[in-house]
Protein backbone atom coordinates (compact mmCIF):
# COMPACT_ATOMS: atom_id res chain seq x y z
CA UNK A 1 0.00 0.00 0.00
CA UNK A 2 1.61 3.32 -1.01
CA UNK A 3 2.16 5.97 1.63
CA UNK A 4 -0.72 8.46 1.78
CA UNK A 5 0.50 12.09 1.68
CA UNK A 6 -1.18 12.94 4.95
CA UNK A 7 1.44 15.10 6.53
CA UNK A 8 0.99 18.17 4.34
CA UNK A 9 -2.78 18.29 4.81
CA UNK A 10 -4.52 20.67 7.23
CA UNK A 11 -6.07 19.05 10.31
CA UNK A 12 -9.56 19.69 8.86
CA UNK A 13 -8.85 17.09 6.19
CA UNK A 14 -7.73 14.41 8.64
CA UNK A 15 -11.23 12.95 8.81
CA UNK A 16 -11.24 12.48 5.06
CA UNK A 17 -7.84 10.79 5.17
CA UNK A 18 -9.05 8.39 7.88
CA UNK A 19 -12.09 7.41 5.80
CA UNK A 20 -9.90 6.70 2.78
CA UNK A 21 -7.56 4.55 4.84
CA UNK A 22 -10.48 2.59 6.31
CA UNK A 23 -11.75 1.97 2.78
CA UNK A 24 -8.43 0.51 1.69
CA UNK A 25 -8.17 -1.82 4.71
CA UNK A 26 -11.69 -3.20 4.36
CA UNK A 27 -11.10 -4.27 0.77
CA UNK A 28 -8.32 -6.71 1.82
CA UNK A 29 -9.19 -10.26 2.96
CA UNK A 30 -9.81 -10.24 6.71
CA UNK A 31 -6.97 -11.98 8.61
CA UNK A 32 -8.00 -14.94 10.68
CA UNK A 33 -8.36 -14.22 14.36
CA UNK A 34 -5.61 -16.27 15.89
CA UNK A 35 -4.83 -17.23 19.40
CA UNK A 36 -1.11 -16.54 19.88
CA UNK A 37 0.77 -19.82 20.08
CA UNK A 38 3.32 -19.68 22.85
CA UNK A 39 5.54 -22.62 23.74
CA UNK A 40 6.36 -23.15 27.41
CA UNK A 41 8.60 -20.53 28.94
CA UNK A 42 12.38 -20.78 28.67
CA UNK A 43 14.06 -21.82 31.91
CA UNK A 44 17.65 -20.80 31.19
CA UNK A 45 19.63 -18.29 29.15
CA UNK A 46 20.82 -21.12 26.94
CA UNK A 47 17.25 -22.23 26.28
CA UNK A 48 16.05 -18.71 25.58
CA UNK A 49 19.00 -18.10 23.29
CA UNK A 50 18.30 -21.39 21.46
CA UNK A 51 14.65 -20.50 21.07
CA UNK A 52 15.67 -17.31 19.34
CA UNK A 53 18.53 -18.82 17.41
CA UNK A 54 18.81 -16.94 14.14
CA UNK A 55 21.79 -18.85 12.80
CA UNK A 56 19.69 -20.49 10.09
CA UNK A 57 19.04 -17.06 8.62
CA UNK A 58 22.70 -16.46 7.91
CA UNK A 59 22.96 -18.91 5.03
CA UNK A 60 20.80 -16.74 2.79
CA UNK A 61 21.00 -13.39 4.58
CA UNK A 62 24.74 -13.18 5.24
CA UNK A 63 25.05 -9.50 4.42
CA UNK A 64 22.15 -8.48 6.65
CA UNK A 65 23.55 -10.67 9.42
CA UNK A 66 27.03 -9.19 9.15
CA UNK A 67 25.59 -5.67 9.21
CA UNK A 68 23.45 -6.51 12.24
CA UNK A 69 26.45 -8.00 14.04
CA UNK A 70 28.13 -4.59 13.95
CA UNK A 71 25.15 -2.86 15.59
CA UNK A 72 24.33 -2.74 19.29
CA UNK A 73 21.13 -4.68 18.55
CA UNK A 74 23.45 -7.67 18.41
CA UNK A 75 24.46 -7.17 22.06
CA UNK A 76 21.45 -5.45 23.53
CA UNK A 77 21.95 -6.68 27.09
CA UNK A 78 25.71 -6.15 27.21
CA UNK A 79 26.06 -3.12 24.92
CA UNK A 80 29.46 -1.55 25.39
CA UNK A 81 29.50 -2.90 28.94
CA UNK A 82 27.57 0.16 30.03
CA UNK A 83 24.22 -1.49 29.35
CA UNK A 84 24.97 -4.50 31.52
CA UNK A 85 26.24 -2.21 34.26
CA UNK A 86 23.07 -0.13 34.06
CA UNK A 87 20.95 -3.24 34.60
CA UNK A 88 22.71 -3.67 37.94
CA UNK A 89 22.40 0.02 38.77
CA UNK A 90 18.67 -0.20 38.11
CA UNK A 91 18.50 -3.12 40.55
CA UNK A 92 20.65 -1.63 43.30
CA UNK A 93 19.68 2.04 43.09
CA UNK A 94 16.12 1.45 41.94
CA UNK A 95 14.47 -1.85 42.76
CA UNK A 96 16.28 -2.43 46.04
CA UNK A 97 15.54 1.14 47.10
CA UNK A 98 11.81 1.01 46.43
CA UNK A 99 9.86 -0.30 49.41
CA UNK A 100 7.05 -1.86 47.35
CA UNK A 101 9.11 -3.54 44.66
CA UNK A 102 9.54 -6.83 46.51
CA UNK A 103 13.29 -6.72 45.83
CA UNK A 104 15.54 -6.63 48.89
CA UNK A 105 18.55 -8.27 47.25
CA UNK A 106 19.44 -9.12 43.64
CA UNK A 107 18.27 -12.66 44.40
CA UNK A 108 14.68 -11.37 44.55
CA UNK A 109 14.74 -10.08 40.97
CA UNK A 110 12.17 -11.66 38.69
CA UNK A 111 11.16 -11.25 35.05
CA UNK A 112 8.60 -8.59 36.00
CA UNK A 113 11.37 -6.48 37.55
CA UNK A 114 13.66 -6.75 34.55
CA UNK A 115 10.93 -6.14 31.96
CA UNK A 116 11.21 -2.39 32.52
CA UNK A 117 14.58 -2.68 30.80
CA UNK A 118 13.93 -5.84 28.83
CA UNK A 119 10.84 -4.47 27.11
CA UNK A 120 13.33 -3.01 24.66
CA UNK A 121 16.67 -4.61 25.47
CA UNK A 122 15.34 -8.19 25.45
CA UNK A 123 11.59 -8.39 24.76
CA UNK A 124 11.77 -12.17 24.55
CA UNK A 125 12.49 -12.24 28.29
CA UNK A 126 8.70 -12.13 28.63
CA UNK A 127 8.78 -15.71 27.31
CA UNK A 128 11.00 -16.86 30.19
CA UNK A 129 10.68 -18.03 33.76
CA UNK A 130 12.11 -16.08 36.65
CA UNK A 131 15.10 -18.44 36.57
CA UNK A 132 16.29 -16.67 33.42
CA UNK A 133 15.97 -13.28 35.09
CA UNK A 134 18.09 -14.58 37.95
CA UNK A 135 20.65 -16.05 35.59
CA UNK A 136 20.97 -12.72 33.80
CA UNK A 137 21.51 -10.94 37.10
CA UNK A 138 24.11 -13.42 38.36
CA UNK A 139 25.92 -13.40 35.02
CA UNK A 140 26.17 -9.61 35.04
CA UNK A 141 27.45 -9.79 38.63
CA UNK A 142 29.97 -12.40 37.57
CA UNK A 143 31.09 -10.17 34.70
CA UNK A 144 31.48 -7.16 36.99
CA UNK A 145 33.43 -9.22 39.50
CA UNK A 146 35.67 -10.54 36.75
CA UNK A 147 36.34 -7.00 35.52
CA UNK A 148 37.30 -5.88 39.02
CA UNK A 149 39.70 -8.80 39.33
CA UNK A 150 40.93 -8.37 35.77
CA UNK A 151 40.23 -12.03 35.03
CA UNK A 152 40.10 -12.10 31.23
CA UNK A 153 38.86 -15.66 30.93
CA UNK A 154 35.89 -15.04 33.25
CA UNK A 155 35.21 -11.69 31.56
CA UNK A 156 34.97 -13.32 28.15
CA UNK A 157 32.84 -16.21 29.42
CA UNK A 158 30.32 -13.89 31.06
CA UNK A 159 30.34 -11.56 28.09
CA UNK A 160 29.70 -14.49 25.73
CA UNK A 161 26.69 -15.55 27.78
CA UNK A 162 25.26 -12.05 27.91
CA UNK A 163 25.81 -11.36 24.23
CA UNK A 164 23.97 -14.55 23.31
CA UNK A 165 20.86 -12.59 24.24
CA UNK A 166 20.06 -9.87 21.76
CA UNK A 167 17.62 -8.25 19.35
CA UNK A 168 18.17 -10.60 16.45
CA UNK A 169 16.36 -11.58 13.28
CA UNK A 170 13.60 -13.47 15.07
CA UNK A 171 12.75 -10.60 17.38
CA UNK A 172 12.12 -8.06 14.60
CA UNK A 173 11.06 -10.44 11.85
CA UNK A 174 8.87 -12.70 13.95
CA UNK A 175 8.13 -11.99 17.60
CA UNK A 176 7.74 -8.22 17.33
CA UNK A 177 6.95 -8.06 13.62
CA UNK A 178 3.25 -7.35 13.95
CA UNK A 179 2.16 -4.28 15.83
CA UNK A 180 -1.59 -4.19 15.13
CA UNK A 181 -2.40 -7.78 15.97
CA UNK A 182 -6.17 -7.48 15.85
CA UNK A 183 -5.87 -5.95 12.38
CA UNK A 184 -3.14 -8.13 10.91
CA UNK A 185 -3.22 -11.25 13.05
CA UNK A 186 -0.75 -12.46 15.67
CA UNK A 187 2.75 -13.50 14.53
CA UNK A 188 2.80 -17.13 13.43
CA UNK A 189 5.64 -19.22 14.82
CA UNK A 190 6.47 -20.72 11.39
CA UNK A 191 6.55 -17.40 9.55
CA UNK A 192 9.16 -14.71 9.02
CA UNK A 193 7.84 -11.26 8.29
CA UNK A 194 9.47 -9.06 5.71
CA UNK A 195 8.81 -7.50 2.38
CA UNK A 196 6.53 -10.05 0.77
CA UNK A 197 4.29 -13.09 1.11
CA UNK A 198 5.27 -16.53 -0.09
CA UNK A 199 7.32 -19.60 0.63
CA UNK A 200 10.52 -19.29 2.61
CA UNK A 201 13.49 -21.62 2.25
CA UNK A 202 14.01 -22.43 5.92
CA UNK A 203 12.50 -25.61 7.40
CA UNK A 204 11.95 -23.82 10.73
CA UNK A 205 10.19 -20.93 9.03
CA UNK A 206 8.68 -22.25 5.81
CA UNK A 207 6.49 -19.22 5.24
CA UNK A 208 7.12 -15.57 4.77
CA UNK A 209 4.56 -12.82 5.08
CA UNK A 210 4.57 -9.11 4.52
CA UNK A 211 5.24 -7.22 7.72
CA UNK A 212 3.13 -4.17 7.16
CA UNK A 213 4.85 -2.05 9.79
CA UNK A 214 8.42 -3.20 9.26
CA UNK A 215 9.38 -0.30 7.03
CA UNK A 216 7.45 2.27 9.06
CA UNK A 217 8.78 4.40 11.89
CA UNK A 218 6.18 3.00 14.27
CA UNK A 219 8.09 -0.29 14.10
CA UNK A 220 11.19 1.30 15.60
CA UNK A 221 8.95 3.28 17.94
CA UNK A 222 8.10 0.04 19.78
CA UNK A 223 11.39 0.46 21.60
CA UNK A 224 12.83 3.84 20.66
CA UNK A 225 9.89 5.22 22.55
CA UNK A 226 7.87 8.17 23.56
CA UNK A 227 8.72 8.62 27.21
CA UNK A 228 7.51 6.81 30.33
CA UNK A 229 6.34 3.24 29.84
CA UNK A 230 3.11 3.50 31.79
CA UNK A 231 2.26 -0.17 31.52
CA UNK A 232 4.80 -0.96 34.27
CA UNK A 233 4.09 -0.65 38.01
CA UNK A 234 7.07 1.76 38.13
CA UNK A 235 7.25 3.41 34.71
CA UNK A 236 10.74 3.72 33.30
CA UNK A 237 11.94 5.81 30.44
CA UNK A 238 15.01 5.30 28.34
CA UNK A 239 14.06 6.35 24.88
CA UNK A 240 12.15 9.38 23.69
CA UNK A 241 13.31 9.39 20.06
CA UNK A 242 10.04 8.23 18.55
CA UNK A 243 8.18 10.82 20.58
CA UNK A 244 10.53 13.50 19.27
CA UNK A 245 9.95 12.12 15.76
CA UNK A 246 6.18 12.31 16.12
CA UNK A 247 5.85 15.61 17.97
CA UNK A 248 8.81 17.66 16.73
CA UNK A 249 10.05 16.27 13.41
CA UNK A 250 6.70 15.58 11.74
CA UNK A 251 5.19 18.96 12.76
CA UNK A 252 8.28 20.64 11.33
CA UNK A 253 7.42 19.07 7.97
CA UNK A 254 9.63 15.99 8.15
CA UNK A 255 8.48 12.99 6.15
CA UNK A 256 11.21 10.38 6.26
CA UNK A 257 11.03 7.17 8.24
CA UNK A 258 13.64 5.94 10.68
CA UNK A 259 14.47 3.17 8.25
CA UNK A 260 15.05 5.56 5.37
CA UNK A 261 17.74 7.47 7.26
CA UNK A 262 19.27 4.77 9.45
CA UNK A 263 19.22 1.90 6.96
CA UNK A 264 18.77 3.02 3.38
CA UNK A 265 20.21 6.53 2.98
CA UNK A 266 23.10 5.76 5.30
CA UNK A 267 23.98 2.67 3.27
CA UNK A 268 24.40 0.85 6.57
CA UNK A 269 21.45 -1.52 6.17
CA UNK A 270 20.93 -3.57 9.31
CA UNK A 271 23.90 -1.90 10.96
CA UNK A 272 21.71 0.80 12.48
CA UNK A 273 23.99 3.33 14.09
CA UNK A 274 23.80 6.59 15.96
CA UNK A 275 26.26 9.17 17.24
CA UNK A 276 29.35 6.99 17.16
CA UNK A 277 29.07 6.42 13.43
CA UNK A 278 30.95 8.85 11.22
CA UNK A 279 28.38 8.24 8.49
CA UNK A 280 25.45 9.14 10.72
CA UNK A 281 27.24 12.04 12.42
CA UNK A 282 28.03 13.60 9.07
CA UNK A 283 24.40 13.32 7.95
CA UNK A 284 22.99 14.44 11.26
CA UNK A 285 24.36 17.93 11.70
CA UNK A 286 25.49 20.78 9.51
CA UNK A 287 27.88 23.05 11.36
CA UNK A 288 28.83 26.47 10.05
CA UNK A 289 31.40 28.61 11.86
CA UNK A 290 32.25 32.24 11.32
CA UNK A 291 34.82 34.13 13.33
CA UNK A 292 36.02 37.71 13.24
CA UNK A 293 38.16 39.96 15.37
CA UNK A 294 37.17 43.36 16.70
CA UNK A 295 38.65 45.85 19.11
CA UNK A 296 36.27 46.24 22.01
CA UNK A 297 36.56 49.32 24.16
CA UNK A 298 36.00 49.05 27.89
CA UNK A 299 36.06 52.16 30.06
CA UNK A 300 39.77 52.74 29.62
CA UNK A 301 41.23 50.97 26.62
CA UNK A 302 40.79 48.94 23.51
CA UNK A 303 40.90 45.16 23.86
CA UNK A 304 40.95 42.78 20.94
CA UNK A 305 38.48 39.97 20.97
CA UNK A 306 37.23 37.25 18.66
CA UNK A 307 33.54 36.82 18.04
CA UNK A 308 32.64 33.29 16.99
CA UNK A 309 29.23 32.49 15.55
CA UNK A 310 28.24 28.83 15.31
CA UNK A 311 25.19 27.62 13.41
CA UNK A 312 24.05 24.06 13.96
CA UNK A 313 21.30 22.56 11.85
CA UNK A 314 19.80 19.25 12.92
CA UNK A 315 18.98 17.22 9.83
CA UNK A 316 17.73 14.17 11.70
CA UNK A 317 14.23 12.96 12.39
CA UNK A 318 14.40 13.67 16.11
CA UNK A 319 16.03 15.92 18.65
CA UNK A 320 19.79 15.65 18.86
CA UNK A 321 20.91 13.98 20.97
CA UNK A 322 18.01 11.60 21.48
CA UNK A 323 17.38 8.00 20.69
CA UNK B 1 19.49 16.33 25.21
CA UNK B 2 16.06 15.68 26.63
CA UNK B 3 16.68 16.19 30.35
CA UNK B 4 14.62 13.53 32.12
CA UNK B 5 12.56 14.31 35.18
CA UNK B 6 13.24 12.24 38.27
CA UNK B 7 10.24 9.96 38.87
CA UNK B 8 7.98 12.42 37.08
CA UNK B 9 7.96 14.96 39.90
CA UNK B 10 9.68 18.22 40.80
CA UNK B 11 12.53 19.92 39.03
CA UNK B 12 15.28 17.35 39.52
CA UNK B 13 16.93 15.47 36.71
CA UNK B 14 16.73 11.69 36.84
CA UNK B 15 19.80 9.66 35.92
CA UNK B 16 19.31 6.02 35.17
CA UNK B 17 16.31 4.59 33.32
CA UNK B 18 14.73 3.35 36.53
CA UNK B 19 14.08 6.86 37.79
CA UNK B 20 13.50 8.73 34.55
CA UNK B 21 9.90 9.69 33.86
CA UNK B 22 9.01 12.80 31.88
CA UNK B 23 11.21 15.79 31.05
CA UNK B 24 12.27 18.90 32.97
CA UNK B 25 14.05 20.49 30.04
CA UNK B 26 15.07 19.73 26.49
CA UNK B 27 18.36 21.18 25.39
CA UNK B 28 18.65 19.02 22.29
CA UNK B 29 18.89 20.51 18.84
CA UNK B 30 15.33 20.44 17.49
CA UNK B 31 14.86 18.52 14.24
CA UNK B 32 15.00 20.44 10.98
CA UNK B 33 15.91 23.67 12.75
CA UNK B 34 19.06 25.78 12.96
CA UNK B 35 20.36 26.88 16.33
CA UNK B 36 22.84 29.77 16.46
CA UNK B 37 25.25 30.45 19.29
CA UNK B 38 27.76 33.29 19.66
CA UNK B 39 30.93 33.25 21.71
CA UNK B 40 33.22 36.11 22.61
CA UNK B 41 36.85 35.38 23.38
CA UNK B 42 39.20 38.14 24.47
CA UNK B 43 42.76 37.92 23.29
CA UNK B 44 45.21 36.99 26.06
CA UNK B 45 47.17 39.88 27.47
CA UNK B 46 50.06 40.65 29.81
CA UNK B 47 50.17 43.42 32.34
CA UNK B 48 53.34 45.21 33.33
CA UNK B 49 54.47 48.49 34.71
CA UNK B 50 55.83 51.05 32.36
CA UNK B 51 58.56 53.56 33.21
CA UNK B 52 55.94 55.92 34.62
CA UNK B 53 54.77 53.28 37.09
CA UNK B 54 51.46 52.75 35.30
CA UNK B 55 50.17 49.28 34.61
CA UNK B 56 49.68 48.71 30.93
CA UNK B 57 48.41 45.83 28.94
CA UNK B 58 50.17 44.33 26.00
CA UNK B 59 48.90 41.64 23.69
CA UNK B 60 51.56 39.03 22.90
CA UNK B 61 49.96 38.02 19.65
CA UNK B 62 47.79 39.63 17.04
CA UNK B 63 46.19 36.34 16.09
CA UNK B 64 44.10 33.79 17.95
CA UNK B 65 43.64 30.16 16.93
CA UNK B 66 40.15 28.98 17.70
CA UNK B 67 38.90 25.39 17.68
CA UNK B 68 35.16 24.80 17.73
CA UNK B 69 34.22 21.29 18.78
CA UNK B 70 30.73 19.87 18.78
CA UNK B 71 30.90 17.22 21.48
CA UNK B 72 28.32 14.83 22.81
CA UNK B 73 28.88 14.28 26.51
CA UNK B 74 26.62 11.50 27.79
CA UNK B 75 27.30 12.45 31.39
CA UNK B 76 27.55 16.17 30.79
CA UNK B 77 31.31 16.17 31.40
CA UNK B 78 34.23 15.88 28.99
CA UNK B 79 35.19 12.42 30.25
CA UNK B 80 36.10 9.22 28.41
CA UNK B 81 32.56 8.84 27.11
CA UNK B 82 32.56 12.25 25.44
CA UNK B 83 32.42 11.98 21.68
CA UNK B 84 33.52 14.73 19.29
CA UNK B 85 31.18 15.03 16.33
CA UNK B 86 32.63 17.96 14.53
CA UNK B 87 35.68 20.15 14.82
CA UNK B 88 36.47 23.28 12.89
CA UNK B 89 39.37 25.65 13.29
CA UNK B 90 39.61 29.32 12.56
CA UNK B 91 42.36 31.86 13.00
CA UNK B 92 41.33 35.38 13.86
CA UNK B 93 43.84 38.13 13.16
CA UNK B 94 43.56 41.54 14.62
CA UNK B 95 45.42 44.52 13.29
CA UNK B 96 45.64 47.90 14.98
CA UNK B 97 43.21 50.25 13.31
CA UNK B 98 42.87 53.96 13.48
Amino acid sequence: MSRLPLKGLAPALAGTAVLVLAGVVSSAPAPKARTPVRPGKATSIAELSARYDSSSCVECHQEAHDQWARSVHSRSIFGTGRTAATFMTAIKNGLMDWPASGVKTPKDVKVEHLMACAKCHLPQLADSTDAVAQEIVTTIQEWQGAVEENDEARIEKAKKTLTSLNINCLVCHNRNAVIHKWTDGFPEKDTVYGAQDGEHADPKFPKMAQGKSLSESIFCGQCHGQGPNFEFPNPTQCATGYGSYLFAYIPEGGNKTCQECHMRDSGLGHDMQSYRSEVMAKKAVDMHVEAQGVFWRDNRELRPKATVRVELRNNTGHGLPDG
Amino acid sequence: MPVPQQLGRGNRMGRGPYEKSGLVQDSSLPPLRTVTSSFEIFFPFEEKENEDGDTVRTFPSDSLDIAVKLTYMPYGTPDDDAFVWREEKRTVKITAGK
